[in-house]
């Protein structure tokens, strides 16, 4: 132990004197995990200010007053098609649905013939998909409104045309809507977790060999084990640095969101950061590990980094998977690194109930990889071909 | 007292995609006495290093034992590290850290206590003729520089025994008397040195000893005076080309004489 400690304290001091490491870890915290929380909800609030503004986008809407007088009396705001919307339309700058009443509008709805008109949209700009639907939800009221008057005209009630009627009773908490589209919060921890100690866990191991000083350490009385543990000890000091500023970074982004909406859809109080944190730093503890095993067999600081890229690539892919899974919280996603964390982690902003075993299972998961990962690489060290390996 | 004898060791090497077994020491035996300086005298490609490195216990030999102190390398390589110094091959330091800090560490990692290891710091400083090097980062210092720090850590816990790998490598006349000036200081102590080396002018300078190493087999054991005998030379350099000369000779089964001379 004491050795392990003496190892640490080294450790420490040489990658607090490196600048580039705080850098990229400063970097990779601060920056990146709240800046996507911030573009999330700038996005998440420019929908809904469209979408509260109600702007309604018609070429000729002289060809339809009666139309836009609907559309008026619905609270909504009448825009004049601009000239080559239909660009604008592809390129996103205009996002909504233009609207395109026939020249015989009037004279068609008097003789109470069906008036075909056209809705133009893009819908592969995300942000303008809810702009559109509520566009043409409009015309549906228009619709529904002016049959209905024609039914009561003929004396037939208008429920004759509503066979069924659809209450929706949504099961789904009143955060769920917001988790769906805050994937991306969990995902951006998970990656802070695999990235953030990346080059302490690099310059520890095939930094060593590189710069020539692994077998002079080696030819002291220490056992491998104990080395292991005190570097492995400093790259997981640094993950919980840059774990805790990034959940520090996500609440004060969470402060300065402006929209309403985003603040209640999405749950990330003191309790939902306790689970963050409390998922996070085993699988911190499990990638320092998994990092440090893979740049062992790296000669180089180089060509440590393509070892350890696919383990990132690995993580990456794995992360992404309980995005597309049909079945939701299957019990096997508890002991997969990674998914577990993902998918608990999305349980919470979605506002279910976290239990202890969803923290227990999968950190007891990832502690018991990095243990594993932590003795193979004490065997590595004992290899002639690991130490001295071409060098 | 350092004891070899009949060490063999081997590598797997690869001649393009094929795997081919490098013999790098096939049968070196000799005695290094405590108190006395020894080297390890060898053509580059000779076994040297290898031998060294079976001796650091960082290599496990094939065949034969080494002793260091009484200690077996293979049964007891810790009780052989806490016995040794080792100033290895790579000299490797940690250049974030300075010269002080990079002898701490290891002073700490051997547990030798603070008071001890402050003045036996102070002690190597001067002998080293350091003490300016003491407090700046090691980034940029020279090789010579480089291996002051390297050997005041391999002595900061006053071993018995101490080996060197080509200790004068790229360093100036003034580092290479300082180095002969520590070096005497510790055999006079009564230490056990064993370094290897092949520059000549080293060997009849500082050693008491000189074992030749050739094609990975001893060719010879005894003082500078003692080989020129054996080889019917009145110079150790030549003495020495004569008898590796033998080596490979013998080792390539090639029966044409071999000139005395170079």
């Amino acid at each position: 132990m004491t050795t392990s400690w003496t190892i640490f304290r080294k450790e420490l001091a040489d990658a607090v004197r490196d600048r580039r490491t705080w850098m990229i870890a400063l970097f990779i915290s601060l920056l990146s995990g709240p800046a996507v929380f911030l573009l999330v909800s700038n996005f998440v609030s420019g929908v809904e200010e469209k979408v509260a503004k109600r702007e309604v986008v018609i070429e000729h809407a002289e060809y339809a007053p009666t139309l836009v007088n609907f559309l008026q009396r619905a609270g909504a705001t009448i825009v004049p098609a601009p000239q080559g919307y239909r660009d604008q339309l592809r390129s996103g700058t205009l996002g909504n649905a233009v609207l395109v009443p026939p020249v015989d509008f009037e004279q068609k709805l008097e003789r109470g013939e069906q008036v075909a008109v056209e809705a133009i949209f893009d819908d592969s700009h995300d942000k303008a998909q809810a702009v559109v639907r509520a566009s043409i939800r409009l015309l549906a009221g228009f619709n529904r409104e002016l049959g209905t008057q024609r039914l009561f005209a003929r004396g037939v009630s208008p429920l004759v045309l509503a066979p069924l009627e659809v209450r929706e009773v949504s099961l789904a908490p009143s955060q769920a809507r917001g988790a769906q589209l805050l994937f991306i919060v969990p995902w951006a921890a998970l990656m802070v977790a695999v990235f953030g100690a990346l080059s302490v866990a690099i310059d520890v191991t095939a930094g060593e060999r590189e710069r020539g000083s692994l077998e002079p350490l080696l030819a002291n009385p220490l056992s491998t084990g104990a080395q292991v543990l005190g570097k492995w000890g400093v790259v997981m000091a640094y993950s919980v640095v840059i774990v805790v500023l990034t959940m520090a970074g996500f609440m004060v982004s969470m402060r300065l969101v402006t929209s309403e909406t985003l603040s209640a859809l999405m749950q990330l109080q003191w309790r939902e950061v306790a689970i963050f944190v409390a998922l996070l730093l085993p699988f911190a503890a499990l990638m320092a590990a998994i990092n440090m095993l893979a740049a062992t067999f790296g000669r180089t600081y180089k060509e440590a980094q393509t070892y350890v890229s696919y383990i990132a690539m690995g993580v990456q892919f794995s992360a992404v998977v309980p995005v597309f899974l049909t079945v939701r919280d299957a019990p096997w996603q508890w002991f997969v690194p990674a998914i577990a964390q993902l998918t608990v982690l999305m349980r919470a902003l979605r506002g279910d109930p976290v239990g202890t075993s969803d923290l227990v299972i999968p950190g007891a998961v990832c502690a018991a990889a990095a243990v594993i990962c932590l003795a193979l690489q004490a065997r590595l060290l004992k290899r002639e071909t690991i130490v001295f390996a071409r060098s | 007292m350092i004891e070899v004898t009949h060490l063999a060791k081997s590598f797997i090497g690869r001649r393009g995609r094929a795997k081919t077994l490098v013999k790098a020491v096939t049968d070196v035996s000799f005695t290094a006495l405590d108190g006395r300086i020894t080297a390890l005298l060898g053509p580059n490609g000779a076994g040297k290093t290898t031998t060294l490195r079976v001796l650091a216990t960082l290599m496990r030999a094939d065949q034969g034992t080494a002793t260091v102190g009484g200690f077996d390398v293979t049964a007891d390589p810790v009780a052989v590290r806490t016995e040794l110094g080792v100033l290895s091959d790579a000299r490797g330091l940690y250049t974030r850290l300075t010269a002080r800090e990079n002898i701490n560490y290891y002073a700490d990692l051997r547990r030798v206590p603070g008071g001890e290891c402050a003045s036996r710091l102070a002690m190597l400083a001067e002998l080293l003729e350091m003490r300016d090097l003491l407090d700046r980062r090691t980034d940029g210092f020279s090789s010579g520089e480089r291996m002051k720090v390297a050997l005041a850590r391999a002595l900061i816990h006053d071993p018995r025994h101490l080996i060197l790998d080509e200790p004068t490598n790229g360093l100036d006349v003034m580092s290479t008397r300082a180095l002969r000036r520590l070096l005497r200081h510790l055999r006079d102590q009564g230490k056990c040195l064993l370094f290897s080396t092949h520059i000549m002018q080293e060997v009849e300078q500082l050693c008491d000893e000189i074992v030749i190493v050739a094609q990975g087999r001893t060719v010879a054991h005894g003082t500078a005076a003692e080989l020129c005998a054996a080889a019917g030379t009145d110079n150790l350099e030549d003495a020495f080309v004569q008898l590796a000369l033998e080596a490979r000779a013998r080792e390539s089964g090639a029966a044409q004489p071999v000139e005395g001379h170079a």
